[in-house]
């Protein structure tokens, strides 16, 4: 019979324990480690990308229309149904979301695993219907293109490097594009337009201009 | 009125010392330390040492449930069967110079004894009707029938010498042994029963089902079997027979081969058997607790019929040939 | 003198039960990991317990799948009084990603009430231990309406 831990076992009759001690001893979450949701509402722009790329549906988005036309939109985080991929802190164009090293989620109620935050969006500025359709452009390719970025923060596209492949339409989280590869055409709903910026970012040929 | 005193002493000897207050304070501490020095050589911190008086109080207060399949009254009352068997041991047991109750057979009386507890967990753990406590009921045997030779043969070698040396040929009383002791020094310090005493330091954990030999109560794979449907009260009381078991067993280990360390004074003897207690229960159970994991009931029964009893066997031999 | 001996012993031995309803391994490990050398919740008097009828603290992991909802009431029903349940990890509280599916029964306190939730996924191991010093400080309290 062999017995590989005989003398370890002696020898540690008369050493300190490895013991981490902890409520005694506070202990800090390692860098990088994703504990309790921070919601900044004050960079939030409600795109909704958070909530569609969530897999446990820990996000719940709720729009209160106030009295003056505004609305005041609340986002709540339920820790209690998140998984920690961070997937809705990566989607975020804003940063809006972080997660923090406080790992001390321990909850008798289900409300304090909650974490929400609310802010009020401005009204979108109403424009003529015929104005939103006007971004639709075709140039021929290898043209010199003269775009510019617009003042409103909303993107506009380089007909002369766009390869139509739909990719914005497909991950715009407020369906505000619309591209048709057969026609060439890019077109924006301004209205619908929340400014978040996906588009840009997803844009293989980097020809969306924010 | 001599009725009387003697009466209201022997109801001192059975409640206080060293009957039921002595083991239980005695046995409990010896569990704590037991678990402490398991952890402390496991790196890790450990309970307190009082611990299981903790256990045993939060045990006292939980609701105790009786399944519909059980056999009510065996089930309740075979916890304080065992319980009561090991007082009595200890009752038997001297402390050095003093002997509660002594006869001229009381090893054989000891030798029943220990089997009581063993028994009243089968008959309690048979009464739950539980299947897991069928499957520890057959280990629980198993275990028993294994410890039983080697036990016997490491009593005899004992008696052997003893008797050989106050010509009465076998000695079966423990007051004798410990005066025997008293004369001629400990026992350890003779040849012939080393082995001996090394075969009853590998034989205590397996008497109380201490870790390696705990196949019969494994909470890992048969929810700890024979106890799996007690709570409460009576699984309060189990533990404390655990602990006491611990107890009577190293102080049994005293009496037969630390014998005459005592200095005639019956509060520093308690002490110092309590003491000698702790140390075989950190040698013996602690010590092989930590390294070791579970053994499988017919590598106990290997292990005991063919190492410890073969340990026992020579010390009986050389104690034959009066060595 | 007796009753107050037990209802003050009663948070300092709070014997854990682990029942897993269908969790993915994560959280089981974890617990296991409280009890290591480096945790070691034994100094603060937690024990695995090996049968329910033991226990006073109920730990479920997992989303309580419909195959596991029964085992897991009987196996909480069979704890005796004062006990604590404690869910631990998202998928016993909401279901986590498992939410919607098929087989899925939960979340565990449409079932039973619910005394302590750790959330976390997994949670960390000195979560898990703040989790249980509460659940034992819950066990007290419950202890002592009892008298």
């Amino acid at each position: 019979m062999d017995f590989p831990f005989m003398k370890e076992a002696i020898s540690q009759l008369f050493s300190k324990s490895s013991c981490a001690m902890y409520p005694a001893v506070p202990s800090q979450a390692a860098p990088g480690y994703r504990g309790r949701i921070e919601y900044h509402p004050e960079l939030c722009i409600s795109c909704g990308m958070c909530e569609r790329v969530c897999s446990g549906n820990a996000i719940t988005r709720s729009v209160e229309n106030l009295e003056d036309g505004r609305d005041k939109i609340t986002l709540t985080f339920n820790l209690g149904s998140c998984t920690f991929c961070a997937t809705c802190a990566d989607f975020c164009t804003k940063h809006a979301i972080e997660f923090t090293g406080d790992y001390h989620m321990v909850a008798t109620k289900e409300e304090d695993l909650l974490v929400s935050g609310s802010f009020i969006k401005a009204a979108p500025k109403k424009k003529a219907p015929a104005a939103a359709k006007t971004e639709g452009c075709q140039t021929p390719a290898g043209k010199e293109s003269g775009v510019k970025p617009r003042d409103d923060g909303k993107p506009v596209n380089d007909p002369a490097r766009c390869v139509y492949c739909t990719l914005c339409a497909k991950k715009c989280p407020a369906q505000a594009l619309t591209v048709d590869r057969a026609a060439k055409t890019w077109t924006l709903d301004e209205d619908k337009c929340v400014s978040c910026g996906t588009c840009a970012q997803v844009c293989p040929k980097n020809c969306i201009i924010m | 009125m001599t009725i009387v005193i003697d009466a209201l002493q022997y109801l001192g000897y059975v409640l206080i010392f060293p009957g039921f207050l002595f083991c239980f304070l005695a046995g409990m501490l010896l569990c704590g330390i037991d678990r402490k020095l398991v952890a402390k050589m496991q790196k890790r911190v450990g309970p307190p040492i009082l611990q299981p008086f903790y256990d045993f109080f939060k045990l006292c207060g939980k609701e105790t449930i009786i399944p519909a399949a059980a056999e009510r009254n065996t089930f309740m009352l075979s916890p304080l069967v065992g319980l009561a068997a090991l007082v009595v041991i200890q009752l038997f047991i001297p402390v050095f110079g003093f002997t509660a109750f002594s006869g001229i057979g009381d090893i054989i009386v000891i030798l029943y004894l220990l089997l009581v507890p063993a028994l009243a967990m089968i008959l309690g753990g048979a009464a739950s009707g539980s299947p897991y406590a069928g499957v520890g009921l057959s280990r629980e045997m198993v275990t028993i029938i294994s410890c039983e030779l080697p036990l016997v043969l490491v009593l005899l070698a004992v008696a052997k010498t003893v008797g050989g040396a106050i010509g009465t040929g076998l000695c079966f009383s423990l007051s004798q042994i410990a005066e025997y002791q008293e004369v001629n020094g400990s026992l350890i310090t003779k040849i012939s029963m080393l082995p001996a005493a090394a075969a009853m330091l590998l034989l205590i954990p397996g008497e109380t089902g201490s870790h390696p030999f705990d196949a019969a109560e494994a909470e890992t794979e048969i929810c700890e079997g024979l106890l799996a449907e007690y709570s409460g009260a009576p699984l309060g009381v189990f533990k404390l027979s655990h602990a006491v078991k611990m107890l009577s067993l190293t102080s049994l280990f005293v009496a037969l081969f630390l014998g005459g360390l005592g200095t005639g004074i019956l509060a520093l003897d308690a002490v110092l058997l309590f003491l000698l207690c702790a140390l075989i229960t950190a040698a013996s159970i602690s010590f092989v607790h930590a390294f070791t994991a579970r053994l499988k009931i017919e590598q106990i029964f290997k292990y005991y019929w063919t190492v410890v009893s073969l340990l026992a066997a020579v010390s009986l031999a050389l104690a034959w040939y009066g060595l | 003198m007796f009753k107050r001996l037990i209802a003050e012993r009663t948070g300092k031995s709070p014997w854990l039960f682990h029942i897993n309803a269908g969790s993915c391994n994560g959280c089981d490990i974890e617990l296991v990991s409280v009890l290591t050398p480096r945790y070691d919740a034994e100094r603060l008097g937690f024990k695995l317990a090996g049968s329910p009828r033991h226990a006073d603290i109920v730990v479920v992991t997992g989303p309580v799948t419909k195959q596991s909802l029964p085992r897991v009431l009987r196996a909480i029903s069979q704890v005796p009084e004062p006990r604590c349940i404690v869910t631990m990890g998202s998928c016993p509280q909401s279901g986590n990603v498992f939410r919607g599916s098929y087989s899925i029964a939960g979340p565990l306190s449409k079932y039973v009430p619910v005394d302590v939730d750790v959330a976390g996924c997994a949670p960390k191991p000195e979560a898990i231990i703040d989790g249980l010093t509460l659940a034992a400080k819950i066990l007290k309290e419950k202890r002592g309406r009892m008298n």
